[in-house]
């Protein structure tokens, strides 16, 4: 064997060279984002399934929304529930819905929409408790189909907040002879609905290609040709591509990028309230601490949520005194964009609850699940000790976190942000039903409980609100679970497109327009 | 040769079932897959519901049990995330990672060979002194910081290079020269080190009185007896090469296999994640066979037996 320095080296480079061109050939096609009809946005984590009933996944469904329409949809700017693919709907009785389809809408494959479709979708959501979307779907108890574009919704039990229901995840109108012909499994490699972007390719992982459906019953609605949803799970990377036009639109912009997005001349940030409300749920089981109502409000005194939105969340989220956010079904402004904040009063009710020398609590935080959870945890310690509560922090991988609160091993307090896709206070408001957080949390308030008990079923809408408003007013006297505020959606936008996020995470296309 | 061949085979059996024990006991106690796939606000009940139906509410060793009476028939299970065969979507990202390791091996070796014996015929000057420096600040930088200043000198400021993804040729030279620098300065060490050795054997010093060429006595003569430990280095880089594609693949968005086990270790996936462990473990066996059956052929005197 004759080795010769130069010969390894030039035998090396020509091999890099070569490597290179057959791995151009053989290349996949790359879209850009300048491509003027082709819109580009980057994702932190990859779509799960095409399988709309089985993830309980924002960031999917606000893809989804783009490909399948729902029977009714709410209007993000009003909050009102409005026809999609409904054309009317009639409240029969207490538990039936008689609800009419637009006539002729084609599904991608040129299938046209009929009841047979909103059958086999609902009743497969409603039915198969092993889906994920299941129990949001349960109460559905069947689809009477009267003709190919009538059919009465039966429910179990009355439930006034059917129309949220049915325009949120899960809702999404699946074409059943097309499953029907090809199996369920083509059908999720194979997608086929309703909605303005028709599916092309998805590499996992990697990116989600979507092209515009000319027959969308709705019109020609967008600006774009061709979307492609981009995976980059790396926050600074997202970044990157978004400063050097790789890509349109990056979602969950960290603080600690909001400045390079903001200085960058050809980029901004958008952001605005996400309907996420972050809490500090506490224990009312008997002989805790914080079963007393005047620890809890010292606990709600103590902390200056401002501060936190100002200093944490770099002025973006807004406190509040209410998990119920605006555009919600019963929301309470008077609660909102407010909170209470009062030190010298915290130490007195402490002292007057016989903690006058301090009081030892844990409190539980996830690490890395929600915005800056771990830096509110910290800080919201910083702010107990103030006032003589001395907490101890525990930080838990997400679901360590989970299993340590359905075990019933929690101690006094835990930190969650929790959302509300259905947009009805019903939603928010379960976390006050003892039973389902029996062990756990443990409160319990009989009036609240036939108040909330009424409400879910109570067909007068205008008195159902009401209920709410009181249920609201009535969690936030008692201090149950001293509330911080609503998280922000924070996303870096390019400069050659107008975008303004909305509250429920979801990306419309239609609604990105070029400048 | 056959007896040895079949004899190292057989011995992947076993090493593939610790493997497989190990990893799934490892997920087994790192979380319930249960608590992430559902709403944060699930109830007990729903998180009973759904891992009675995934039958997660078998004890250990009957999962365990299950999962290896599965695996002998090749099933490796269905993925909680991906609703489709673990095998089928492990495999599928093979390529882009094969397709980036093998790329990030090939410039190592480009690199280390030249660079380790020049550093080590040109030893204890200056320029030997920069060469073992510049390995010992590629070994230093942890892929991940690398791999970001990459990004923000050649794709932010620079624009030469895209930022992330796969596509052309260009999108694939950040992401190996991430992974092959670490690579690359620890063979670049070894190289050195190895050459030097040889350099001061009789052989070459009889070589150089007999007057032959000094380039001839260096590549031919010691370079050649350099060889077997830059072949095992080079062989046992799969391991090393596999730790790395995980934070490169992750930085550079590149979707191979290594995103993917990052990403299914956080959903604990265990058909994704016991899957490509024993995929990645199988390329290192063989990789270690491999190197095993060279060293007969470049030195006669190891007896593979």
């Amino acid at each position: 064997m004759k080795l010769n320095f130069k010969k390894v080296l030039g035998v090396s480079l020509m091999s890099v060279f070569a490597l290179g061109a057959v791995h151009s050939l053989a290349d996949v096609e790359n879209v850009s984002a300048q491509d003027d009809d082709t819109l580009t946005i980057a994702l932190g984590t990859d779509m799960v399934t095409f399988d709309i009933h089985n993830h309980v996944n924002t960031s999917t469904e606000a893809i989804h929304i783009n490909m399948f329409n729902y029977l009714f949809k709410r209007n993000v700017e009003t909050g009102e529930i409005e026809m999609d693919l409904a054309e009317s709907y009639e409240i029969i009785d207490d538990t039936s819905w008689e609800v009419t389809l637009k006539e002729g809408i084609p599904f991608h494959n040129g299938e046209i929409l009929d009841s047979e479709d909103v059958k086999y979708t609902l009743e497969r959501v409603s039915s198969d408790s092993t889906l994920l979307e299941h129990s949001n779907y349960a109460v559905i108890d069947e689809i009477e189909v009267i003709d190919d574009l009538t059919f009465i919704i039966h429910t179990e039990t009355p439930d006034p907040a059917l129309l949220n229901r049915l325009a949120r995840i899960g809702s999404g109108i699946l074409p059943v002879d097309y499953i029907e012909e090809n199996g369920f499994d083509h059908f999720l490699s194979n997608p086929v609905g309703t909605g303005p972007y028709q599916y092309v390719n998805w590499i996992r992982d990697d990116r989600l290609e979507l092209e515009k459906f000319d027959e969308y019953f709705g019109g020609d609605i967008s600006e774009w040709e061709n979307v492609t949803f981009r995976v980059i799970p790396e926050n600074s990377t997202r970044v990157s591509e978004l400063l050097t036009g790789g890509v349109d639109i990056a979602v969950n912009i960290p603080p600690s990028e909001w400045e390079r997005v903001d200085d960058n001349n050809d980029t901004y940030l958008a952001q605005t309230d996400s309907n996420r409300a972050m809490m500090i749920f506490v224990r009312h089981t008997e002989g805790w601490p914080t079963a007393d109502k005047a620890v809890r409000e010292a606990m709600d005194l103590a902390i200056d949520n401002q501060a936190i939105t100002d200093h944490l969340l770099g002025g973006a989220g807004t406190p509040t005194i209410t998990r119920v956010s605006p555009g919600t079904f019963g929301f309470a402004e008077e609660l909102s964009d407010t909170y209470n904040y009062d030190p010298e009063r915290a130490r007195e009710l402490l002292a007057e609850a016989g903690y006058e020398n301090g009081l030892d609590i844990k409190l539980h935080s996830p690490r890395g699940r929600y915005l800056q959870d771990a830096e509110i945890a910290q800080m919201i310690v910083g702010m107990w000790s103030q006032v003589g509560i001395n907490a101890e922090l525990e930080f838990h991988e997400w679901s360590n976190f989970v299993e340590l609160r359905n075990a019933g091993n929690n101690e006094d307090a835990f930190i969650l942000a929790l959302g509300n896709s259905m947009f009805d206070a019903f939603n928010a408001l379960d976390w006050y039903d003892y039973e389902r957080f029996e062990g756990q949390i443990d409160f319990y308030n009989e009036e609240l409980e036939e108040l909330l008990a009424d409400a879910a079923q109570n067909m007068d809408l205008e008195e159902r609100e009401q209920q709410y408003i009181e249920a609201q007013h009535l969690i936030a006297e008692e201090v149950v679970h001293p509330v911080l505020h609503l998280e922000s959606i924070n996303m870096g936008v390019s400069e050659r497109v107008d975008y303004t996020p909305t509250m429920d995470e979801m990306i419309y296309i239609h609604t990105i327009t070029k400048k | 040769m056959a007896k040895f061949l079949l004899r190292r085979l057989l011995q992947i059996i076993p090493v593939l079932l610790i493997i497989s024990f190990i990893v799934f006991s490892l997920v087994f106690v790192a979380g319930d897959p249960v608590a992430l796939m559902l709403p944060d606000d699930a109830s007990q009940e729903d998180v009973e519901n759904l891992r009675e139906s995934l039958g997660l509410n078998e004890p250990f060793i009957v999962q365990y049990g299950i999962y290896l009476r599965d695996l002998l028939t090749g099933d490796f299970g269905t993925s909680y995330r991906y609703g489709t065969d673990a095998l089928e979507v492990v495999l599928d990202r093979l390529p882009a990672t094969l397709e980036l390791a093998g790329l990030a091996l090939f410039l190592s070796v480009v690199v280390a060979i030249p660079l380790g014996i020049w550093s080590a015929t040109k030893r204890n000057t200056s320029m030997d002194l920069v060469a073992t420096g510049a390995a010992v600040v590629g070994k230093a930088m942890p892929n991940f910081w690398l791999g970001i200043m990459l990004i923000l000198v050649f794709s932010v400021m620079l624009g030469w290079f895209p930022v992330s993804g796969r596509g052309t040729f260009l999108h694939i030279v950040l992401p190996a020269l991430t992974l092959a620098t670490g690579i690359a300065a620890e063979m670049t060490r070894l190289i050195r080190s190895s050459m030097i050795e040889s350099l001061s054997q009789d052989y070459v010093r009889t070589a150089r009185s007999k007057g032959l060429k000094r380039n001839l006595v260096v590549y031919k003569h010691a370079f050649k007896n350099s060889l077997i430990p830059v072949i095992t280095i080079t062989f046992l880089q799969t391991s090393t090469l596999v730790g790395g594609t995980l934070i490169t693949e992750t930085v550079f968005a590149w979707p191979g296999l290594g995103q993917l086990l990052i990403q299914s270790v956080y959903a604990r996936d265990m058909a994704i994640v016991q899957a490509s462990v024993f995929i990645i473990a199988s390329l290192v066996i063989l990789m270690n066979l491999i190197a095993d059956i060279l060293y007969r052929y470049l030195d006669p005197r190891i007896k593979l037996n």
